[in-house]
Parts: structure tokens; C-alpha cells; sequence
């Protein structure tokens, strides 16, 4: 530990005696930092996007439903529990936003079409945390209460079923004696969502219109909870453990939706890997310059070594110039990063490949996210791999005998 | 070998350690490339393959506008026998008739919406993967009998089986109500669950008669032996198409638009980092040539002074590069052919990544297409990077003055 | 009481097909503040037998004693130890780490030692002074001609005042009045700190300032004279 100044220093000098090759290196590191991080950027940018608008399509963080209902979406697998229970039951728990609703699947038709969709019977004011529709933005307007009469759908459904605000459309589904429970709606609002799937495949009316329309008195299919972001879902999910019927079943928004769970893990996979491919392409020219480093100077650790300098202080001083050369490369590295990735903040077009993203689940701006924990974890990757590269051409600089480096020729 | 190959062999092996890890780092970006390439278009040519034959095939005759919005009345007329005429044209071909609706379709216990294909049930196990999906049951036989075929988890939440009924409610072609009773002969089981949840086929001719349709459908499906066929024979079948009725023919690209583009956003994040692998490698070579060209200043300063020229030294460090760059371009893509055939012939299968897959058609193990494109593209593009890489090095020669350059050392 | 006491050494090299013999059972006592020089042809075992005296280079057989501690047989850590402490070296050339500075250079062991900053700046700039290098503490070896850099070279081998100097062939490199003045310093500080000084060369200018000449030839001591120093 003495001796960490005398041997910093000298890593330093020796980093800048040949200049042009420390600058090639450096130019090197700092070109696979960079695209470490930015290429990072880029896909969490788009998975976050995905499962983004993927958790708010099934909005909800934490949700709650009859054990059958997932397989079979039917209002048959009612929750058993009506709403004025649950007020109850929750009004001494504080959750950041909780609503029940009824969702089942339905057929809406107009006078020339049909299609299906998701039937989401909602009460707005208590929905409206859960922010997966801008209520304002919605063309006409959006449900004002649970018992609202009218019915908002996307516009892309509109266009399919050549339908506007204003005309009649009705729904279909079943009520829990598998009679058909039909009813028609006066469209009252329109609404435009960043994923086309969301839009053309869910129809909102208020949630006890729909609970009539259903003969299903005040009872729902799903509750669901909000948690603090969709990354930190635990306490909300102990919460709900504690305070709901043992029978029904508590799961996460990553295990109703196992594809964007898998998502979040597949792509934790990836950036590692990927960061350490980029680091192994970069680790034969750090060892390659170790190399010629401690080559070009035999004769000068050989005279260290006659002074008096013992062998692991001459490993230490080739490891910490090969630290150095990484925390150069490592800081433009990073820099660069985000000089590149703060314009894109404002998104990316990707308008033309849009359609494809809409087959991954994704919009068609991309909005790079730069998080600390990817760069940490970038140069944590850099500094630690380059820390075992660089032990070999260390040990081996150590391992000279003074002698014979001195008398070394050439 | 003449004298100048032999020279630039000679030195190329002065300093061992540093032109291993050089070839080294070659090595390693050839055979990644090698490897991701195949992958990456073995992953492709599935995807396309898997997500066309579910039920789009290669192209499809549509009425102008059905492709965008899928309206009952924008419809095919006489599609059977239309269907039948380009058979006849076309006899390599695999051509089928649907018609396409959406109901409400309803057992004794649940109702779900489904979307309904009327098919031909002579002609749509040609062009569509799902007959051949049966789990349980039979594929539909006759094209008039009131017969359907539904996916597994349809069945599964409808809770019916074979020899149940299912009512079928729905809009008609001109939006009038249409209702029907059919007999589930057939489950089919295709393991993605959109599709085993939402689709039922049922023949053309019992589909036209439930949903009014005179005569017509709304897709002439046509599968050709390769995706290179069909693209050679579009502009043939668009041209036996009657002239009067406004047909439209659409390729694969136009109806599954996301895939290509899905593939397209793919790759560029694919080039993206073999783009950065490239580099690397190049920064790897530049440092090594041009600290071999500073070491031995004082070598080609005695050189100069016998006379020989900077462009003739430039020319031996660029042999130099260039025999270096083979090495790794032989030995990368040796690497490469032995991971890549492991992997087309074994397949690769990623823990995890199964969900993801059935999300793009993929199966759960992947096999790689090995082919010599796939193969060299990678290690030739690391070659021609590492020849630009020393060209550095090698015009700095030019500077070199016979006098200062012998006083170095 | 001896600095340096070398008792039967044996040292064979193999050069091609040939064997060597460095020291051929050498023998030898070298007195405190004794200024020794080793007299041999090239190849006479004179650098060998500086080498073991120092540590750096380990005999066949035979024992070496330095300051009444036996060498041969220690640890590559203690010989360091030792090296550091009381030894100093003086080389051919290359006896600079050309990234520092004079004074960093002359510092260096110092610092290795652990002696404070403010200590080591001052005995540095006095041994500068001493070797009459003042003004110069701040260039690199690059900047210096071959005399200044050897006087440097000398600073950093006496500042922390050991016992004993090893040199080989100082004075190779340089043209004879530097090796005059360099010899010259070399006396003074024997004379002044009782610095023991074992010099190997060839050089008859550098022999004339010995106290006592020991002449080599094929791995032996066939002469060993005191005289007169100039």
C-alpha cells in the first residue's frame, strides 16, 4: 500500500512514453465502453417500452383473480367477493391505487361489422392512477363514472367497424348462466394508444353498467393493484397477500404476462453478454499492449529489481498501468456515451420498421435509457476482466531475474 | 516464395506473443461472426417459414382495401371456382379459397369471439400448417357439411370436445345477423396460444351459406415450393387474374409487413455490434503494425540507405498485415465452420429464451443455416479492415529519412 | 571487521556448446571503507562476481557473506530487503528509469523505503548538490549527457548511505575526463562516509584510484595488490 503512489506514478509515465499506441488503446476501450453503453441504452430503451406498454395493457402491478379465471377468461370465474367487501376489507390498508374491474371477453359489433375485444368494465375515477389511457386526450370523452351508459373504443376499432363517436354499437358476451348477455352502447369517446394491439382490442364502459349488463351484481373478475414502478412490486405484493382471501390467487403483473417477465430476464442475459464479448474483443489488444510494455522495458525492470524493488511491486506496476489505461479509456468511453445517447433522449423514429416492433410489442419511437446500473456494470466489466487480462503479462514481468534483464541486448 | 514474402513471413514471427494475441483477437470476432451470421439467419428463414405457413402463405389475391381493413363486403366473388381456374393455370402451385368472419361462438357453458376461416378442406392442408395440427379429431371433410375445427384452448375454455356443438353468432357479408349451429370434428393443437385460442376453420361452402356470401370469400391463398418461386411467379398469377373485378395480389412482404421488419430492426442492432467487433479488431491490428513499423526504424533507415523506396517498404508492411489477416481468417473461419455445423446439425436451444421464441414463430432450438455466404462474410469484412488498418502505419514510412531513422536506438 | 567476505564460489555458464567457468573457486575478504577494484579481460568473471556479491546473481557453490549475513542462501524478498537497504548499484548504462526525473529517479529507492516526502526532497537536492548536479534535478535522463546521467546514477546509489557500492564498468561510456571526475567523486565519498566501493572494469584511468587492485583471468584471482590511490 506504501508503495501505491511511487508505483502509480510510474504506470503513469510509462502509459505516455509511447503515446500513439496508448492512444490507439485508449481509442479502443473507449470505442467498446461506448458501444457497451449505448448499445445498452438502445435495448432497454426498447424492452422497458415493451413491458412498459405491455404492464399497462394489463394495468395493474400486482393483480388478483378467481384461480380459474386466467386459463378460462370467464365471467363464470368471477372474483366472489363484491365491491362493497373490498372497500371494506381495504379501507385500512394504504395502497397507492387499487380498482376492481370486470374483464372478460366480449364481441362488439357495429351495423356492418364485428369484431372481438376485451370487455373492461371500469370505474374511471379510481382507474385514473393507472395512468394507461390519458383520459383528456380521448377523442369526445372518456367514461365519467362507473355508471356511465356510453362506451370509448380505439380508434383503429372505430375505422374497422366504420363506426364514430356518436353511433350505436353493441356488446356481446355471456353472463355466469352462459346466456347471452348482449346490450347496445352509444360510443361516446375515442381513444389512440402507442401499441396498435391495445387499441383495436379493448372497449372501456363503466364498471356497473357492465356488472348489470352481466347480471353479476356487484361482483368483479380482477383487482388489481399499483405498485411504486413496475420494477419494485414487492411490498405492494406482500400487502395484498396479507389482506386477501387465502382462495384467490395473488400474482404479479410478470407472472399474468410470463412473455414480458421473461423479457426482463432475457435481456439482463443479453446485455451481459453482450458487454462481455465487447470486453473479450478488447482484452487481446490490452494484453497485446501488456505484452510490448513490459517487453520494451526488460532492462529497466531489471534494474527496479537490482534497487531493491521486489517482484510484486513490479506486478503491481504493470497492473495498475493496465488500470490506468482502462480508467482512460473507461472515462471518454463513458463520456461519449452519454454525449451520444443525451440527444436521442428526446426518441428515436423508427417509424420504418414499425411494424416489426409492433410484432416484438414495441412503439415506434425509441427512447434510449441510459440507467446507472448498466454503466456500473459496464465498467465494473472493463475493470475487473482487464484486471484478470492483465495478470498474465504482469506475473511474467515479475518473474524476471535482475541479471539477466539487465544484460538483456537490444 | 520469393524474397520479399519470405522477409515479411520472417518478421511477422520476430515477436510472437504479439502476433498470436493479434491473430487471437481475429480469431475470436471471425468465429463469433461466423457463429451469430448463421444464427442470425438460420433464426430468419424460420421465422419467415414458421410465421407464412401458419396461414398467410406467399401471397394472396385480395379484394382492393381487405389487406388494411378486413371488412366482410370487401370480398373475392365466385372464389371457389376462381380458386380452382389458377390451379388449374398453375399446377406447381398450392393455391386454397377462405373466407374470414368474426362471431361469437357459444357452447353450453361459455360463449368467446372467435375469428372464423372458411377453407377448402381439399386444398387448405397445402398451404396452412393447422390441418396438420390435429390433436384430436379429424380436419374437416366435405366443404358444405356444418362442421368446424377449433384450437386447443378455445376448446379447453369453451369446454367442449369432439362431436359437441357450437352456435355461431355473427354479421353477415351486408351486416345482417347470422347464426349457426356447427359440430366440433377436429382440435388442433399448434402450441402458440394466440392462435389455439382464437381461430376455428370451417368449410367455404357451409361458411358462405352462415355469412351470406353469395359465392365469394375474401383471400385466394397461393404457396409456392420457395420463397425465390413465389417471387418469380406473382407477376404471372397477377396477370391470369379476371381483369373486370379489381383483384389485388399481395406478397408475403405486404401481408406479414411486420416481418420483415422485425428482422430488419434485428439486424441492424446485430450489424451494430459485429460493426463494433470489426473495429476492435482493426485498433488491435493498427497498434500492432504500427508499433512493429517504430520498432524497426532503424532496420528500414539501413534499408532506405541501400536504396530501397518508402512505398516498397509500405508494400512489405502491407504483405505483413496481409499474411497476418490471412491467419486469422483461416483460422476464424475454420473456428467458425466447426461451431456452426455443430449447430445446424444439433441445433442450439438458449434456457429461457423459449417463451420469446413462440413469440416470433421460433421453435424452442434453432438450427443454423450454414452456408458459404454466411460463413465468409464475417472473416472477409475483419480482412479488409485489417489491410485498412496498416495502411497507417505503412505511409508513415513515407516520412522516414534514411539518416534520423539509422540514429534511432 | 569485513564488508564483504566471498568464500569458494563456483559459477559455470553454458554458452553454446561450451561451459563457462565464471568463478572458478574464488576467494576473497574486502575490508570496510575498502575501494576495491576488479580487474579482468571480458569475460574474466569479474561482473559475476559483482553480481553475487549483490545478490543478484546466485553462485554454484560457495558461501557470501555481507555484513555478516550470509547471502547465497536468502529469499529473492530478503535479498531486496537487503539490496534496498544497504547496497547500492551502479551500472554500464541503462542505469535510469528513463519516465523519471533526476531527482524522482535519486527519490525512488528512497520512496520504495518508505521515507518520508519531505526528507526525501532534501536529501535528494544534497546529493544532487553533492555530485554537482544542482539545477539539473528536474530532466529526464533523455536530457542529460552520459556523465550527468551516471552522476545521477551515483547520487541514487549513496542516498540513503549505504555500506557498500557495487559498480560495473562506471566508466564505460564515457570519455576519460568525465571518468576522472566520476572517479574522483567516487573517492571523495569513500573517504568522507566510509563507503566501501567494489568496482569491476578494464579500464587502467580507473584502476589508478584503487586502494586495492584484484586482477581475474578465467573465473580466478591470480593478482591482488594494494597501492596507492591516485
Amino acid at each position: 500500500m506504501r508503495m501505491l503512489p511511487v508505483l502509480t506514478r510510474l504506470a503513469w509515465r510509462y502509459l505516455w512514453r509511447n503515446h500513439r499506441r496508448t492512444i490507439i488503446m485508449v481509442s479502443a476501450i473507449s470505442v467498446g465502453v461506448w458501444s457497451m453503453i449505448f448499445m445498452t441504452a438502445l435495448s432497454r430503451g426498447m424492452v422497458d417500452q415493451v413491458i412498459e406498454d405491455g404492464v399497462s395493457a394489463l394495468p395493474g402491478h400486482v393483480q388478483v383473480h378467481n384461480p380459474k379465471f386466467l386459463d378460462d377468461p370467464s365471467v363464470v370465474n368471477r372474483i366472489p367477493i363484491g365491491d362493497a367487501e373490498l372497500s371494506r376489507a381495504f379501507s385500512s390498508t394504504d395502497f397507492k391505487a387499487w380498482a376492481s374491474r370486470v374483464r372478460v371477453p366480449a364481441v362488439i359489433a357495429s351495423e356492418y361489422e364485428s369484431r372481438g375485444v376485451t370487455l373492461l368494465g371500469i370505474d374511471p375515477v379510481a382507474e385514473r392512477e393507472f395512468g394507461y389511457l390519458s383520459y383528456d386526450d380521448v377523442e369526445g370523452r372518456f367514461l365519467e363514472d362507473a355508471d356511465d351508459n356510453g362506451i370509448v373504443i380505439g380508434r383503429k376499432l372505430a375505422d374497422k367497424l366504420e363506426t364514430r363517436v356518436g353511433k350505436r354499437v353493441v356488446l356481446m358476451s355471456q353472463d355466469p348462466d352462459n346466456e347471452i348477455a348482449d346490450r347496445g352502447f352509444r360510443i361516446v369517446g375515442l381513444f389512440d394508444a402507442e401499441v396498435p394491439a391495445f387499441e383495436e382490442g379493448n372497449v372501456f364502459i363503466g364498471k356497473r353498467t357492465a356488472q348489470k349488463m352481466l347480471h353479476i351484481g356487484d361482483t368483479t373478475t380482477e383487482i388489481v393493484f399499483l405498485g411504486d414502478n413496475y420494477r419494485d412490486i414487492e411490498p405492494t405484493y406482500d400487502k395484498v397477500l396479507a389482506s386477501i382471501d387465502g382462495s384467490l390467487d395473488v400474482s404479479r403483473w410478470s407472472e399474468v404476462a410470463t412473455y414480458l417477465g421473461s423479457m426482463l430476464t432475457v435481456m439482463d442475459g443479453f446485455v451481459l453478454i453482450f458487454m462481455v464479448v465487447i470486453f473479450l474483443a478488447l482484452s487481446f489488444g490490452l494484453v497485446n499492449t501488456l505484452v510490448m510494455a513490459v517487453f520494451e522495458r526488460v532492462r529497466e525492470i531489471g534494474l527496479m529489481l537490482a534497487l531493491g524493488m521486489k517482484p510484486s511491486n513490479i506486478l503491481g506496476q504493470i497492473i495498475i498501468e493496465s488500470m490506468l489505461l482502462l480508467l482512460v479509456g473507461l472515462v471518454i468511453g463513458n463520456l461519449l456515451a452519454v454525449a451520444t445517447i443525451h440527444p436521442l433522449r428526446g426518441g428515436i423514429d423508427i417509424s420504418v420498421v414499425a411494424e416489426g416492433m409492433e410484432m416484438m410489442g414495441a412503439a415506434s419511437v425509441l427512447y434510449p435509457r441510459l440507467y446507472v446500473s448498466d454503466m456500473i456494470l459496464a465498467n465494473v466489466i472493463v475493470l475487473f476482466l482487464g484486471f484478470l487480462a492483465s495478470l498474465s503479462p504482469a506475473w511474467r514481468a515479475s518473474r524476471y531475474e535482475p541479471v539477466e534483464a539487465i544484460t538483456k541486448v537490444g | 516464395m520469393n524474397i520479399v514474402a519470405r522477409l515479411a513471413w520472417r518478421n511477422l514471427w520476430r515477436h510472437r506473443r504479439r502476433t498470436w494475441l493479434t491473430v487471437g483477437a481475429m480469431v475470436f470476432s471471425n468465429t463469433l461472426l461466423v457463429f451469430m451470421i448463421s444464427m442470425q439467419f438460420g433464426m430468419y428463414d424460420l421465422m419467415i417459414d414458421n410465421t407464412l405457413k401458419v396461414f398467410t402463405g406467399h401471397m394472396q389475391v385480395q379484394a382492393p382495401g381487405y389487406k388494411d381493413d378486413q371488412k366482410m363486403r370487401q370480398t373475392v366473388p365466385d372464389i371457389v371456382p376462381l380458386a380452382g381456374r389458377l390451379r388449374a393455370e398453375f399446377p406447381t402451385e398450392k393455391i386454397a379459397a377462405r373466407g374470414w368472419a368474426f362471431a361469437l361462438a357459444s357452447s353450453e357453458e361459455r360463449s368467446y369471439g372467435v375469428g372464423i376461416f372458411g377453407v377448402e378442406p381439399e386444398y387448405e392442408p397445402q398451404v396452412s400448417s393447422i390441418p396438420g395440427l390435429i390433436a384430436e379429431g379429424r380436419y374437416l371433410q366435405q366443404s358444405d357439411a356444418p362442421e368446424i375445427v377449433i384450437g386447443a384452448v378455445l376448446a379447453r375454455n369453451l369446454r367442449v370436445g369432439i362431436g359437441d356443438e357450437l352456435t355461431l353468432l355473427g354479421s353477415g357479408r351486408d351486416g345482417s345477423f347470422a347464426a349457426a349451429v356447427a359440430t366440433v370434428v377436429g382440435i388442433f393443437e399448434s402450441g402458440v396460444p394466440d392462435v389455439d385460442r382464437s381461430f376455428a376453420q370451417m368449410p367455404i361452402v357451409a361458411f358462405q351459406d352462415v355469412f351470406f356470401m353469395e359465392g365469394a370469400g375474401h383471400q385466394v391463398v397461393i404457396s409456392a415450393p420457395t420463397l425465390e418461386e413465389a417471387e418469380r411467379i406473382l407477376p404471372d398469377i397477377d396477370a391470369a387474374l379476371p381483369s373486370d373485378e379489381g383483384l389485388v395480389m399481395h406478397d408475403w412482404d405486404a401481408l406479414q409487413p411486420g416481418l420483415k421488419q422485425a428482422i430488419k430492426a434485428d439486424m441492424s442492432s446485430a450489424f451494430f455490434m459485429y460493426g463494433i467487433l470489426v473495429v476492435l479488431v482493426a485498433f488491435s491490428v493498427l497498434n500492432t503494425q504500427l508499433m512493429s513499423v517504430l520498432e524497426r526504424t532503424h532496420e528500414f533507415g539501413i534499408v532506405m540507405s541501400l536504396g530501397l523506396k518508402p512505398g516498397q517498404l509500405g508494400r512489405l508492411v502491407m504483405l505483413e498485415t496481409a499474411m497476418l489477416g490471412l491467419i486469422g481468417f483461416v483460422l476464424g473461419a475454420i473456428g467458425g465452420v466447426i461451431v456452426t455445423s455443430y449447430f445446424s446439425a444439433n441445433g442450439l436451444s438458449i434456457p429461457g429464451m423459449e417463451e420469446m421464441a413462440a413469440n416470433f414463430n421460433l421453435p424452442p432450438r434453432i438450427y443454423f443455416q450454414a452456408t458459404p455466404w454466411t460463413m465468409a462474410i464475417g472473416p472477409f469484412v475483419v480482412f479488409v479492415f485489417t489491410l485498412l488498418a496498416a495502411v497507417y502505419p505503412a505511409l508513415r514510412l513515407h516520412k522516414l529519412h534514411p539518416v534520423e531513422a539509422m540514429r534511432v536506438n | 571487521m569485513t564488508a564483504v567476505r566471498c568464500v569458494d564460489l563456483c559459477k559455470t555458464y553454458r554458452q553454446g556448446d561450451e561451459d563457462i567457468k565464471a568463478l572458478d573457486h574464488v576467494s576473497i575478504d574486502i575490508e570496510e571503507a575498502g575501494f576495491v577494484c576488479l580487474s579482468a579481460p571480458s569475460g574474466g568473471g569479474k561482473t559475476t562476481l559483482l553480481n553475487a556479491i549483490g545478490g543478484l546473481d546466485m553462485p554454484d557453490s560457495g558461501e557470501v557473506w555481507v555484513a555478516d549475513r550470509r547471502i547465497d542462501q536468502m529469499s529473492k524478498g530478503e535479498l531486496a530487503e537487503l539490496r534496498l537497504s544497504s547496497i547500492g548499484f551502479v551500472f554500464q548504462a541503462y542505469n535510469l528509469i528513463p519516465v523519471l526525473t533526476a531527482r524522482e529517479n535519486i527519490e525512488f529507492v528512497m520512496q520504495v523505503q518508505g521515507v518520508p516526502a519531505k526528507q526525501r526532497a532534501e536529501q535528494s537536492l544534497a546529493i544532487l548538490e553533492e555530485v554537482g548536479l544542482s539545477g539539473l534535478e528536474d530532466r529526464r535522463p533523455a536530457e542529460m549527457s552520459g556523465g550527468q546521467q551516471q552522476r545521477v546514477a551515483v547520487a541514487r546509489a549513496i542516498v540513503s548511505r549505504p555500506a557498500l557500492v557495487l559498480a560495473d564498468e562506471p566508466t564505460a561510456n564515457l570519455d576519460s575526463k568525465t571518468s576522472d571526475e566520476l572517479m574522483t567523486l567516487f573517492t571523495e565519498l569513500n573517504r568522507h562516509h566510509n563507503t566501501t566501493f567494489v568496482i569491476a572494469t578494464h579500464d587502467q584511468r580507473v584502476m589508478r584510484y584503487a586502494k586495492r587492485l584484484v586482477r581475474m583471468l578465467d573465473g580466478r584471482i591470480v593478482d591482488d595488490i594494494a597501492q596507492d590511490a591516485a
